[in-house]
Order: structure tokens, then C-alpha cells, then sequence
């Protein structure tokens, strides 16, 4: 079981993922936004999430240009970002250490694979 | 402003015309005071003659008279040939002068079709750049006046090609941003239902037979929304040039065998047989996986809902030459060649009233057609009412480099 750090403007989507990580055991923190991604990941207290969940596109920052920053600071958290499509994500995360990406709608059966994959 | 052809060639024929008569006119006139001379020294040759020939009858010295017939005689003779040299002297003036004149009309036409030449050949030249795409093609409007406003009425003609080309360029990026955009916004309340949705059916056995059933009406319908939404993007990029591939090595026997398998599920519920024959030892193809298997899951996918239950699907793949053919057949109802024509324009759905299952978008058809073709392959159909169908792949063994014509593709489906 992982701890999964979610980042999503939408609270619905939000709860979602809350609810079905959980359901499946897992440690689940939220973020709504970049920004928060950035305080919890680098001077949140306790343990480190396991693995990053984030939206491509968020207001403040978004979840790529966090992992962009996260990466420059060294954090080599596996990380797998959520787009609308995936050439949203191909177009802006080649250079990027993504683990890999989440279309929506979400198929939440290949999504608990990779997380258990990236956390194996 | 330029000379006119039309006031060019007037000029021109009007000093052809005068060199011309003049020439004549005096040919005539010098002529016509010849005989003149002629008929005068005949007719005093004729008195001199008839008083010598009186002289004769009245015997005064008749030796001296002979002798002055004879001389008069000879006299109109020498008349007569000298009429007939001056005659053919005239006719050779007059002969020159027709000569000449031609032969400067000649050259006043040389020169006249020299000065529209330059210019003609420049629009033809520019002509066919602009027919060939290069809108940024002018010409120089000048030469003759006709030549100049033929030029202009050219520019004018790029200008406003190139103009409405631009116009059309910029809604074309603001329809793609706009199914883009809408994309993008759709998802997050489709990604909210349909979670949400699942979640219920996660706790179906709470759930009410009937409301189990409504939630999974939501789900039916989320998931078409979807692939309406996933279909329309890859139009829209397949419209805009955009519609990528990421080809690498692929076995296709194992590529079908998967999509095959994926599809076994609903048509075992529907009791229809689905079989495959993929011949062994076909060469790995270079081909975006992802792509081959939308084709065919597409393909098989219209197979069974267009297919009564009990039919039977058979896919096949063979190689062809330097092609593998992918056939997916069925013994379905066929379509009429009315049917056939437009199977690959979009939103053209076969006749649904046969069965209830049919929940295509009417795009995927289209879609197949342009992933295909940018794969530098062909996408076909043959059937015939109660025949069933057959849609055929053929995919390059060696795929040519520059092949992407995926955009040209789907524009003739329009």
C-alpha cells in the first residue's frame, strides 16, 4: 500500500481519486494545485509520498511545471501525470522524468497497476 | 501607360497599307501614260503609214514609199516591244512593292508578337507556381496595355487567393483550438461521472435491480459520449495535419490475436463466431500498435453490431506482394453499392434498424481510413446486400518515408 499524493483543481475529481485509492488501501494526500504539491512534497512534515498523481494542467502551477521543479530540487518521486489527452502531455513532458501518464476519463484499473508497479 | 496592341497593329496596317497603295498608285498611273505614249506613237506610226501606202496607189515615188511602209511596220513593231518591256518593268515595281510591304508587316508582327511573348510566358510561369501552391506568385504587369491588365488582373487574383488562404488558415487553427479546448473541458465532468457511476457499480449488490440497471445506462452512455469526444479529436487533428504515429516493429499476428481476444467477450454474448487464420511467417510491420488495434477493434467492432446473432467474423491476414492484407469479413446483411460509396464519410452509419446494438459514432469509419493512410497503406470495402462485408488493410511491408498523405485522406472523405 502507497502513500499517493493527488493533485487536481477539481474537487470532485479530487474526491474521486480519494475514494477509489482508498478503497484500494492506499495513504492518499491532496493537493489543489502546483503550489501545494510543492509545500507538501518539500516542506511537508512526515514521510514523503510514494508516488505523485498530478494533472497536467492546474491554475498557479501546474502539475508539470512542478515535477519540473521538483526534479531540478533532486526528488525523484515517481511521478505520473493526469492530461486530458495525451498529446497534451507528449508536447510538454518529453525533456521530463514522468513514469507515465493517466488519460481521462480514468481507466482506474491500469492506474492501480502502475502504482503498483512504480512502488514495487 | 503602355501602347495597346490593338493601336499597335492599327498603326502598323496603316503604313503597310499606304506603302502599298502608293506603290500601286504609281505602278498605274506610269502605266497607264505608257499606253498612252504607245497609242500616240501607233496612231502617227498608222498616218505616216496610210499617207506612204497613198503615195503608192498614186505611184509618186513609189521605192520611197515601199521602203517608208516597211520602216512604219517596223517602227510599231519596235513600239509594241518596248510597251511590253515597260508593261513587265511596272509589274515587277509593283511586285517589289508588294514584297516589301509584306515583308514588313512580317516584321511589324515579329516585333508585336516578340513584346507580348515576355510577358505572356511570365504568367504562364507564374501561373503554374500559383497552381502548384505558391500563393506568394506575381508577375510584372507591364508590356503592351493588354499584357499589363492581363498582369494586374493576375496580382489581384493572387492577392485575393492568398488572402482568403490565410483567412482560412486562421479558422482552421480556431476550429482545432475550439475541439481542443472542448475536449479538454468535456473531460473533467465526464471523468466525474463515469468515476462516480463505477463507484455505484462497485456496490451494485446495494443497489436495487432497477437502479443497478439505471447505473448502467449512465455508464453506456458516459462511455459513447467518450468516444464521440475521442473521435471528433482525432478528426479534428487528422484535419488539421495533426494526427500523429508513433510506429515501431509490430507483430501483427500477436497485434490481432489480442484485439481479437478483446472482442471475444461481446461476441460470445452476442452468439456470433469469430474466428481468425493469420499466416505464419509475416514480416514484423512498422506501425503504431495503438493505432493498428483502434482499426480493428473499429472494424471488428461495426462487424458485430451490424451482424445478426449467430453470424459469423472471420479476420485474416496474409502477405500480398509487398503489402499484408488484414481482412475482417463477416456474413452479415451486406450493403447496398449506394451504401458502400459513402462507408467512409463521416457520421454515415449503416442501417440501424436491424439491430438494437449499433452504438457507433459514425467517425470511426473515417478515422480507420486516415490512420490507415498515413500509415502509407489503403483501407477498402467489398460487399453486397446478403453478401456480407469485407474491409481490407493493406499495409506496407516497407513503409515509404513522406508517406503521411492522412490529411489529403480525410479531406476526400468529406
Amino acid at each position: 500500500m502507497a502513500r499517493v499524493l493527488v493533485a487536481d483543481d477539481s474537487e470532485t475529481i479530487l474526491l474521486l481519486l480519494r475514494t477509489r485509492l482508498e478503497m484500494e488501501g492506499h495513504d492518499v494526500s491532496t493537493a489543489a494545485d502546483g503550489e501545494e504539491v510543492m509545500d507538501v512534497v518539500l516542506r511537508g512534515g512526515g514521510e514523503r509520498p510514494d508516488v505523485l498523481l498530478l494533472d497536467a494542467m492546474m491554475p498557479r502551477k501546474s502539475g508539470i511545471d512542478a515535477l519540473r521543479e521538483l526534479r531540478a530540487e533532486g526528488i525523484d518521486t515517481p511521478a505520473l501525470i493526469v492530461s486530458a489527452h495525451q498529446d497534451e502531455g507528449d508536447l510538454t513532458t518529453s525533456d521530463l522524468g514522468v513514469d507515465g501518464y493517466v488519460t481521462k476519463p480514468i481507466d482506474f484499473e491500469r492506474l492501480f497497476a502502475s502504482i503498483s508497479e512504480l512502488t514495487a | 501607360m503602355s501602347p495597346s496592341l490593338a493601336s499597335r497593329l492599327t498603326i502598323g496596317f496603316a503604313i503597310a497599307f499606304a506603302a502599298l497603295t502608293g506603290l500601286a498608285v504609281i505602278g498605274v498611273a506610269r502605266s497607264l501614260h505608257q499606253r498612252q505614249d504607245f497609242e500616240n506613237a501607233t496612231a502617227r506610226s498608222y498616218q505616216v503609214e496610210i499617207e506612204a501606202r497613198n503615195q503608192l496607189v498614186q505611184n509618186v515615188r513609189p521605192a520611197a514609199a515601199r521602203a517608208e511602209v516597211k520602216a512604219q511596220e517596223r517602227k510599231r513593231q519596235e513600239l509594241r516591244n518596248n510597251i511590253d518591256s515597260q508593261t513587265r518593268d511596272t509589274a515587277l515595281l509593283v511586285g517589289a512593292g508588294l514584297i516589301a510591304g509584306l515583308t514588313g508587316a512580317a516584321l511589324l508582327f515579329n516585333g508585336l508578337i516578340a513584346s507580348m511573348r515576355r510577358p505572356l510566358e511570365e504568367l504562364v510561369e507564374a501561373s503554374e507556381r500559383l497552381a502548384s501552391g505558391d500563393l506568394e506568385a506575381r508577375v510584372n504587369a507591364g508590356g503592351l496595355s493588354e499584357t499589363a491588365t492581363l498582369g494586374a488582373a493576375f496580382n489581384e487574383m493572387a492577392d485575393e487567393l492568398q488572402r482568403r488562404a490565410g483567412e482560412r488558415d486562421r479558422l482552421d487553427r480556431m476550429r482545432d483550438e475550439f475541439v481542443l479546448t472542448t475536449s479538454h473541458e468535456l473531460r473533467s465532468p465526464l471523468t466525474s461521472v463515469q468515476g462516480f457511476a463505477e463507484l455505484l457499480m462497485l456496490e451494485r449488490d446495494n443497489l436495487s435491480p432497477k437502479q443497478a440497471d439505471t447505473v448502467e445506462i449512465i455508464l453506456d452512455n458516459t462511455r459513447h459520449l467518450v468516444r464521440l469526444l475521442n473521435d471528433l479529436l482525432d478528426l479534428a487533428r487528422s484535419d488539421a495535419g495533426r494526427l500523429a504515429i508513433k510506429p515501431v516493429p509490430t507483430d501483427i499476428a500477436s497485434l490481432i490475436d489480442d484485439t481479437v481476444r478483446t472482442m471475444r467477450n461481446q461476441t460470445e454474448a452476442a452468439g456470433q463466431q469469430l474466428s481468425q487464420a493469420v499466416e505464419g511467417g509475416l514480416p514484423p510491420l512498422q506501425v503504431d500498435r495503438d493505432r493498428i488495434r483502434q482499426v480493428l477493434v473499429n472494424l471488428l467492432t461495426n462487424a458485430h453490431e451490424y451482424c445478426p446473432e449467430r453470424a459469423s467474423i472471420h479476420v485474416a491476414a496474409a502477405r500480398v506482394d509487398d503489402e499484408v492484407e488484414i481482412a475482417v469479413s463477416d456474413n452479415g446483411p451486406g450493403m447496398s453499392s449506394d451504401q458502400l460509396e459513402h462507408i467512409f464519410d463521416r457520421f454515415t452509419r449503416g442501417d440501424a434498424g436491424l439491430t438494437q446494438r449499433v452504438g457507433g459514432t459514425g467517425l470511426g469509419l473515417a478515422i480507420s481510413k486516415s490512420l490507415i493512410e498515413l500509415h502509407g497503406g489503403t483501407l477498402r470495402a467489398v460487399s453486397a446486400p446478403g453478401q456480407g462485408s469485407s474491409f481490407l488493410i493493406r499495409l506496407p511491408v516497407e513503409p515509404k518515408p513522406g508517406d503521411a498523405r492522412g490529411r489529403q485522406a480525410a479531406a476526400e472523405v468529406d
